[in-house]
């Protein structure tokens, strides 16, 4: 621990704005607000991997972040409760299983990187580093990485596909009824058609009381 | 480095002034109206913006409101840093440079998605919705283009990708690329055909219920955004600073003021689609054509 340079007062300060954004994604009450937040936590994370000298994975990782958790938030709030993400809501559950969780994972991971010999071999600036990992990506790692991106987008379309389906309130391809407005009340919102309104579809008639 | 920072600011302000004055110049000729003011109004009009009280909203979420403006403009400083001004000078000379524009391109949607939502209000925040419902698949436009003008240069730098058209520039080589990143920077800005954030149908979408000096910073940042796509266009498909006779930076100043216009002109000439429509659009014609753009480019440099 001799000489402190900028570079390590660059990485204590977004590493602790890694972690101190990655905690308020658990402390605030909406959905956009702990999207933004993860976002601000991954950025201070792509600052780390810059001073790596990683420029192609420092810089995508802010890419890829940005337009993920855009994504993240849009669709948080089309499935959720929440219109427009900001109404207060909690954002966490079952506490003590995620508290225990965490502390385990934290002191694995700490344990990891104090146990084991870390290299420390600084890369030559003159190395071509960006066309390497364009080589490991379409050479040898090619097969893993197209699995593994694959096997991502089939996951999340599956995953909108399991949750579109039940809505809400039951089913949402079967015309699904919110609760009262009071407990036993008539359904908030709009009425649905007729009995007869199934077979014709295009004809939406409002009712006013 | 004082060289690239002095000109990239003169570079924004000057071409955010230039092009507020060239939409008047081209509302003035499409409606026959003298254009005699065109020059001050764009600077009177700002100041008007800045005297104006600012107005705010129930419960908005004050940070992302504040943050909003100054991001953006943050963001098309950023974008245009990594544009060589002349041979060898550039504010960013990163090995990965259309990469870090690719992901100014992103944050500005995270951006303008955060402006409308933040102020907690009805048609700012349809306006933010549905920028980020077009902006998105947009944005995928720009990445097939920039990989397909990355491609003849073999390098990811922008000063690679200019040098790499000493012989012929990349709007001769990949014609559908400049148009589809002017689409790109139309959809950034928000502009004509693809102004779905703060259209006149949502009184001003995301910037419906702003006013005051934070209106004012909004439109400036879509302007500098605007000079930035002008730049970034210049840079990647017109070879930038690269020309016969004149120094370079005067080139790319020629070739920004072109893009400018081409973009201004396209703002005033060409009406929207619906929004729906146009998200059918972009992602059954112009995602294919993007994509087809940047496989014609790699048969072409492997024959």
């Amino acid at each position: 621990m001799m000489g402190f340079t900028a570079t390590d007062a660059l990485f204590a300060a977004l590493s602790l704005a890694a972690v101190v954004a990655g905690w308020r994604v658990f402390a605030t009450d909406s959905m956009v607000r702990a999207s933004f937040l993860l976002l601000l936590s991954f950025l201070a994370v792509a600052g780390i991997l810059l001073l790596l000298a990683a420029p192609y994975i420092g810089i995508a990782t802010i890419f890829m972040m940005a337009v993920e958790m855009m994504v993240m938030a849009v669709f948080m709030v089309m499935f959720m409760m929440n219109p427009a993400g900001l109404n207060p809501m909690m954002m966490v559950h079952q506490h003590r299983l995620s508290i225990a969780a965490g502390v385990i994972a934290f002191l694995g991971l700490s344990a990891a990187v104090l146990l084991s010999d870390l290299p420390d071999d600084p890369v030559d600036p003159a190395r071509p580093v960006v066309r390497d990992l364009g080589h490991e990506l379409l050479g040898p790692s090619m097969l893993v990485f197209e699995t593994a991106g694959i096997t991502l987008l089939a996951t999340m379309i599956a995953a909108v596909v399991l949750a579109s389906r039940p809505g809400r309130y039951g089913p949402s391809d079967e015309g699904s009824r919110p609760p009262g407005l009071v407990p036993g009340g008539e359904p908030a919102g709009r009425k649905p058609e007729d009995d007869q309104g199934e077979g014709g579809g295009h004809h939406h008639h409002h009712h006013h009381h | 480095m004082t060289t690239a920072l002095l000109s990239l600011a003169a570079l924004l302000l000057g071409g955010a002034w230039m092009a507020a004055v060239m939409d008047r110049l081209a509302v003035a000729w499409i409606s026959g109206r003298p254009a005699a003011r065109a020059f001050v109004e764009p600077l009177a009009r700002a100041a008007g913006l800045l005297l104006r009280q600012p107005v705010t909203t129930e419960r908005p979420d004050a940070t992302g409101r504040v943050l909003a403006p100054a991001l953006y403009l943050a963001l098309a400083a950023i974008g245009l840093s990594v544009v060589p001004v002349a041979e060898g000078v550039v504010l960013t000379d990163l090995s990965t440079g259309i990469v870090l524009w690719g992901a100014c391109e992103a944050l500005t949607v995270v951006v303008v998605f955060l402006h409308g939502w933040s102020a907690n209000a009805p048609l700012p925040l349809i306006g933010a919705y549905r920028y980020v419902a077009i902006a998105l698949p947009t944005l995928l436009l720009s990445m097939f283009v920039l990989i397909a003008a990355a491609l003849p240069a073999e390098s990811l730098s922008v000063t690679a990708i200019v040098d790499s058209q000493r012989e012929v520039w990349n709007v001769v080589r990949q014609p559908p690329g400049l148009v589809l990143f002017l689409m790109l920077g139309l959809a950034l800005t928000f502009r004509g055909p693809f102004d779905y954030a703060d259209p006149e149908d949502l009184a001003g979408g995301t910037a419906a219920e702003t006013s005051g000096p934070a209106r004012a910073a909004w439109q400036a940042a879509r302007l500098c955004m605007l000079v930035a796509v002008a730049g970034m266009a210049s840079a990647v498909f017109l070879g930038g600073p690269l020309g016969p006779w004149l120094p370079g930076p005067l080139w790319l100043v020629l070739k920004m003021v072109a893009v400018l216009a081409l973009l201004v002109a396209a703002t005033h000439l060409l009406a929207r689609l619906p929004p729906s429509r146009m998200l059918t659009a972009l992602w059954v014609v112009l995602l294919p054509a993007a994509f087809l753009d940047l496989v014609l480019v790699g048969v072409e440099l492997l024959l």
